[in-house]
């Protein structure tokens, strides 16, 4: 599986899509986080606001579902679907003699990599560096930091959850405009399941979902109970759709 | 080691209702060029998807390098390469690149293999050229190159000449021919181009609407499909002699049944006819026969539609 990862990340590095999300996230993220730090963009009620932490107040736009899904989709439209679809490149992989769970395994790993880095890691690092630039490195003090690495750690482990879901409907669809669209069709519901009024048991369950979670991790104030029950809930999603994606590609014919 | 690289048993694909194949027994050879002939829609390519597993079987099995259960065979498609319908490129990298990716993927050690590979395929010129600007001719060899870059034991190529040119034909029949003489690499060919196939193959494999009507070698095509003249004299026996004394050939064959076939006097039928009354002989039956390879495939094709 060695060679796939590295087969997969020869290919994300010369992914123009990949690159050009990398500009644009770091653009935005840049004016976005200058925006705040100027004070031209006065954000309040924020996880950042209420952890003492407003100059990051920015970061909380990149933790939103209906925003990242728009990286994280295009992502997976142009690296994973347009396998499927246009070249038909998937057909050497499956032909290599790699199993077939080898191969959705590097994808995966890879993909998430790229969504990572474009979602998480660029906006948080433009936002460390503007605070130094603009002098307010001295807002990461020891519990800041610890804080903040707790509810990103946290974060991650939900965020894969997610990109495995996008990943599933990548192969699903074999189209990137389908992944695209399906999967912000797919948060506009989630989006709606939060804001509205639900069922009971439809509560319940986006309460012990990953989307759910995606706020609840930069609560500043988390129990050890509540770390352990977010962990679990990342953990077994990430497991569960893993599980129902290697079972749904070793069964698909490539066309 | 079984002598067969890959062997199918009842292999069946059934799309809803429909067959696209149905109990398909191929079997080829260990350093065979095999053709795999039918018209477009015949079953070529479900057979070939069939067998890299790109597509999974409704019934029947497939024996690759003597392997048969699903992990064996994943393992040995590892000893094979194989271009399905079209070349699938990365059309942003070069030609150097896609063949690393592949490389990679393969998990070939060294990158000597790319530029020999590239050089094998006569596109080691190309440079930083993106694969989106290449001609038809230059993407289908690409695709042979990621198929060659392994080295592999057994090729599999649907319809390979496909967008290339007069020239690009010639070159990919030498190159497949000069890999199977030099490498024993046995070759799997689909294409419904039967003189193209007939120009390369040692053994066909006649498809038609999913079925499989009849597999022979090159030598047992090229005997049907010799012009000759049947007859059938009273004496068969004697027959023979005359037409080794009197016209001094031995260019015929005697059938189980008596009969007659002479390749030799093709436009010379009376002199034929006349050496045998001449000797006594009563002359039943004497007729030109033999087929053309593509009214030979239309027979048997147009055959198995009448069964």
């Amino acid at each position: 599986m060695t060679n796939l990862i590295r087969a997969e990340m020869y290919k994300l590095q010369r992914n123009k899509t990949f690159w050009v999300i990398l500009l644009t996230v770091t653009g935005l993220s840049a004016l976005l986080h200058y925006l705040v730090l100027i004070g031209w963009w006065q954000m309040q009620g924020t996880s950042f606001d209420a952890a003492g932490l407003s100059e990051l107040n920015a970061l909380s736009t990149f933790t939103v579902p209906l925003f990242f899904n728009l990286i994280v989709s295009t992502l997976a439209g142009f690296f994973i679907s347009i396998e499927f679809s246009q070249s038909g490149i998937i057909k050497n992989q499956v032909i290599s003699g790699n199993k077939r769970s080898h191969i959705f395994m590097a994808k995966f790993l890879i993909f998430s990599l790229g969504a990572i880095v474009a979602t998480i890691l660029i906006p948080l690092v433009t936002a460390i560096i503007l605070l130094f630039l603009t002098g307010h490195g001295d807002i990461l003090d020891t519990s800041n930091l610890i804080y903040l690495g707790r509810s990103y750690g946290l974060y991650i482990v939900q965020f894969l959850g997610y990109t495995a879901i996008i990943f599933i409907l990548a192969i699903i669809t074999d189209d990137s405009g389908k992944t695209i669209i399906i999967s912000i069709l797919f948060t506009i519901v989630m989006y709606a399941v939060e804001k509205l009024s639900m069922p009971p048991f439809i509560e319940v369950i986006y309460e012990n979902s990953i989307f759910y979670q995606f706020t609840e991790v930069f609560k500043f104030t988390m129990t050890n109970g509540e770390i352990i029950k977010s962990i679990l809930i990342g953990i077994i999603t990430i497991i569960i759709i893993t599980l129902c994606g290697v079972f749904i590609f070793n069964r698909k014919e490539i066309k | 080691m079984s002598e067969y690289i890959l062997r199918t048993n009842k292999l069946t694909k059934k799309y809803k209702d429909d067959f696209a194949l149905e109990n398909v027994n191929v079997s080829i050879k260990k350093g065979e060029i095999y053709g795999f002939i039918g018209q477009n829609g015949a079953g070529k390519s479900t057979l070939l998807r069939l067998v890299t597993g790109l597509a999974f079987p409704s019934s029947g099995s497939i024996e690759l390098f003597g392997n048969a259960n699903l992990n064996e065979l994943t393992d040995a498609q590892k000893r094979m390469g194989a271009i399905i319908e079209n070349p699938a490129l990365f059309l942003n990298m070069s030609a150097y690149e896609n063949l690393e990716v592949h490389r990679l993927q393969k998990g070939i050690p060294g990158n000597e293999c790319i530029p020999k590979t590239l050089e094998l395929v006569g596109l080691a010129d190309t440079g930083k050229k993106k694969a989106k600007n290449f001609s038809l001719g230059m993407k289908q060899r690409l695709g042979l190159g990621i198929a060659l870059l392994s080295d592999p034991e057994l090729l599999i190529l649907d319809e390979p000449t496909n967008g290339l040119d007069p020239m690009g034909i010639v070159e990919l029949r030498e190159l497949i021919k000069k890999l199977n003489r030099e490498k024993g690499l046995t070759v799997l060919i689909s294409s419904h181009i039967l003189s193209e196939l007939h120009q390369v193959a040692t053994s066909f494999g006649i498809i038609h609407k999913g079925k499989l009507l009849e597999e022979l070698t090159a030598k047992e095509l090229d005997e049907k499909c010799r012009q000759h003249l049947r007859i059938k004299v009273d004496q068969p026996s004697k027959g023979a002699i005359v037409l080794e004394d009197t016209l001094s050939t031995t260019d015929f064959e005697v059938m189980p049944d008596g009969t007659m076939k002479l390749y030799h006097y093709l436009d010379d039928v009376r002199t034929v006819s006349r050496a045998l009354t001449n000797n006594g002989l009563v002359i039943e039956h004497l007729s030109q026969n033999g087929d053309s390879l593509e009214s030979y495939f239309t027979k048997l094709v147009g055959g198995a539609e009448h069964d």
